[in-house]
């Protein structure tokens, strides 16, 4: 389980997250939704410590701590235990696909490399990835790219997998590719926190949905409830703009 | 009119092997050991200051700003003709390699410096999220993928410097254009003979500009393996 409460983030004087509280339970697949410059991407680099918060708590299953006093070590491990997928991939452009996938394995757990090889093969084939283990980055095709970003996301058999706008950088005919690696993912029980725009993924595959708008959490609920039924007049008004730009 | 009669063919046949053997054990042995203590001191002057260290970091940019503000003959003349009113004697050979060196730290720290900035925030957050320290990203992530945006311009400033060599004859290092004058004093041919020695530095350096180009198509991350089909020159061309 991972949790923030009442978290805060500024930049400046510019405040991005003000308060936000926030829960995802073992299974569970939450879909972070809201306007651009909503706060969903600090959101999330925070919860990975990419972004430093400016007060909070901090949940991470016994993990139960002032978001500011998490030490450097403890950070490390709790990053072991996350996975994270960019919105621009970021794979290692100087490795391929499969050593993108090990070298977390070999470099930081010391796996040895057959090993190492071994798990990230069968990462790579669930990712639909095994005929490409040996291209570069720029070899591949955006969507590659990114599900081999997912597999890397995976080598740690995280407890929790985040995803940043996962197919927002991608040509609309390799969306579907990943997004279906995803709704596989889903229904093999990973958690994940799903930062998007894609409503039908949010709708088919999310547990819950979770709205935000201005730096706070406006509105959240059972998938289909936020969707059909949005109680917040501001969830209406995006979900009215998004849907219209769909069509 | 000049015309190349049989006394001056005889003289430039001649005079190749006593101006190409000074070329090689002298100027290239400059650049090379230049090339080396530059870059060295460079990766140094380049990691303070990206490392933020507190005062080296004052001090690098202050050693870039003289080295870079001053002509590259001045500063061999201080540390050979000037140094030695300090106490510190140095032959000319030595006293044009430190010279040359520290000339070249200062360019190739800038160039260093800004290769490993130009290496994507993101490559450094993928490493922090699978569990890297900032050694590990270093030293597998971003200085790799530096060191190929450094590759050309470094190749180049070893180019300038291959014909920055000729300034040693200043400080009686008996380097090829020394060499070159002698020969064209003793038989009154400047004319043909600096042309000589030209055309030696123009061969080595389309030469090393033919290397530069071949070994930036090796650089490309590409898996060759699966692509049998393309070739050493097409990647060199899509790497430009
Ligand atoms: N590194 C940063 N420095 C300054 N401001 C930032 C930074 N990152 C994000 N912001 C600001 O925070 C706000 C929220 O951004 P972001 O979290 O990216 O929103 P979203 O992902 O919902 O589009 C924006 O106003 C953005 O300008
Ligand atoms: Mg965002």
């Amino acid at each position: 389980m991972l949790g923030v409460r009442n978290l805060h983030k500024s930049f400046g004087s510019n405040e991005v997250l003000k308060g936000v509280d926030f829960t995802i339970n073992d299974g569970e697949v939450v879909a972070v939704i809201g306007p651009s410059g909503s706060g969903k991407t600090t959101f999330l680099r925070c919860l990975s410590f990419l972004e430093k918060a400016n007060s909070g708590e901090y949940i991470f299953d016994d993990l139960d701590k002032d978001i500011t006093k998490i030490t450097r070590k403890e950070i490390k491990a709790l990053r072991m235990k996350m996975g994270f997928v960019f919105q621009n991939f970021n794979l290692f452009r100087n490795m391929t696909a499969i050593k993108n996938v090990t070298e977390g394995l070999t470099v930081v757990r010391k796996i040895p490399e057959d090993q190492a090889r071994v798990k990230a093969e069968t990462l790579l084939d669930k990712v639909g990835m095994l005929d490409h283990a040996n291209y570069y980055p720029d070899e591949l095709s955006g969507g590659q790219q990114q599900r081999a970003a997912i597999a890397r996301a995976l080598a740690n058999d995280p407890e929790v997998v985040m995803f940043d706008e996962p197919t927002s950088a991608l040509d609309p005919e390799l969306i579907g590719e990943v997004l279906s690696v995803m709704t596989k993912l889903a229904e093999e029980g990973t958690t994940m926190i799903v930062v998007t725009h894609e409503m039908n993924f949010a709708a088919d595959v999310a547990d819950r949905i979770v709205f935000m708008e201005n730096g706070r959490v406006v509105e959240e609920g059972p998938s289909e409830e936020v969707l059909k039924n949005p109680k917040e007049e501001a969830t209406k008004r995006f979900l009215r703009r998004i849907l219209e730009h769909d069509e | 009119m000049f015309v190349i009669n049989e006394r001056l063919w005889q003289i430039l046949i001649s005079s190749l092997p006593k101006l190409l053997i000074p070329f090689l054990t002298i100027s290239l042995k400059i650049t090379v050991l230049t090339f080396i203590f530059g870059t060295l001191l460079a990766m140094l002057i380049a990691i303070v200051q990206i490392a933020e260290v507190p005062i080296l970091k004052q001090l690098a940019r202050a050693y870039i700003w003289i080295f870079r503000s001053t002509p590259l003959l001045l500063q061999l003349w201080i540390i050979f003709f000037g140094l030695p009113t300090l106490g510190f004697k140095f032959s000319g050979f030595t006293a044009a390699v430190i010279a040359y060196s520290m000339n070249e730290a200062a360019y190739n720290a800038e160039i260093i410096r800004s290769s490993i900035l130009a290496v994507p925030e993101g490559q450094i957050e993928a490493g922090y999220m699978v569990g890297m320290n900032y050694f590990q990203i270093m030293t597998r992530v971003v200085l790799p993928q530096a060191a190929r945006i450094a590759f050309p311009p470094m190749f180049n400033s070893l180019i300038a410097l291959v014909k920055d060599t000729s300034l040693a004859s200043s400080v009686t290092v008996i380097e090829m254009m020394a060499v070159a004058r002698q020969i064209a004093a003793r038989y009154y041919e400047p004319f043909a003979l600096y042309c000589e020695t030209g055309l030696i530095y123009l061969v080595v350096c389309t030469l090393l500009t033919k290397l530069q180009s071949y070994l930036e198509g090796r650089l490309v991350w590409k898996s060759t393996d699966n692509h049998p089909s393309i070739t050493s020159g097409n990647k060199a061309q899509e790497a430009a």
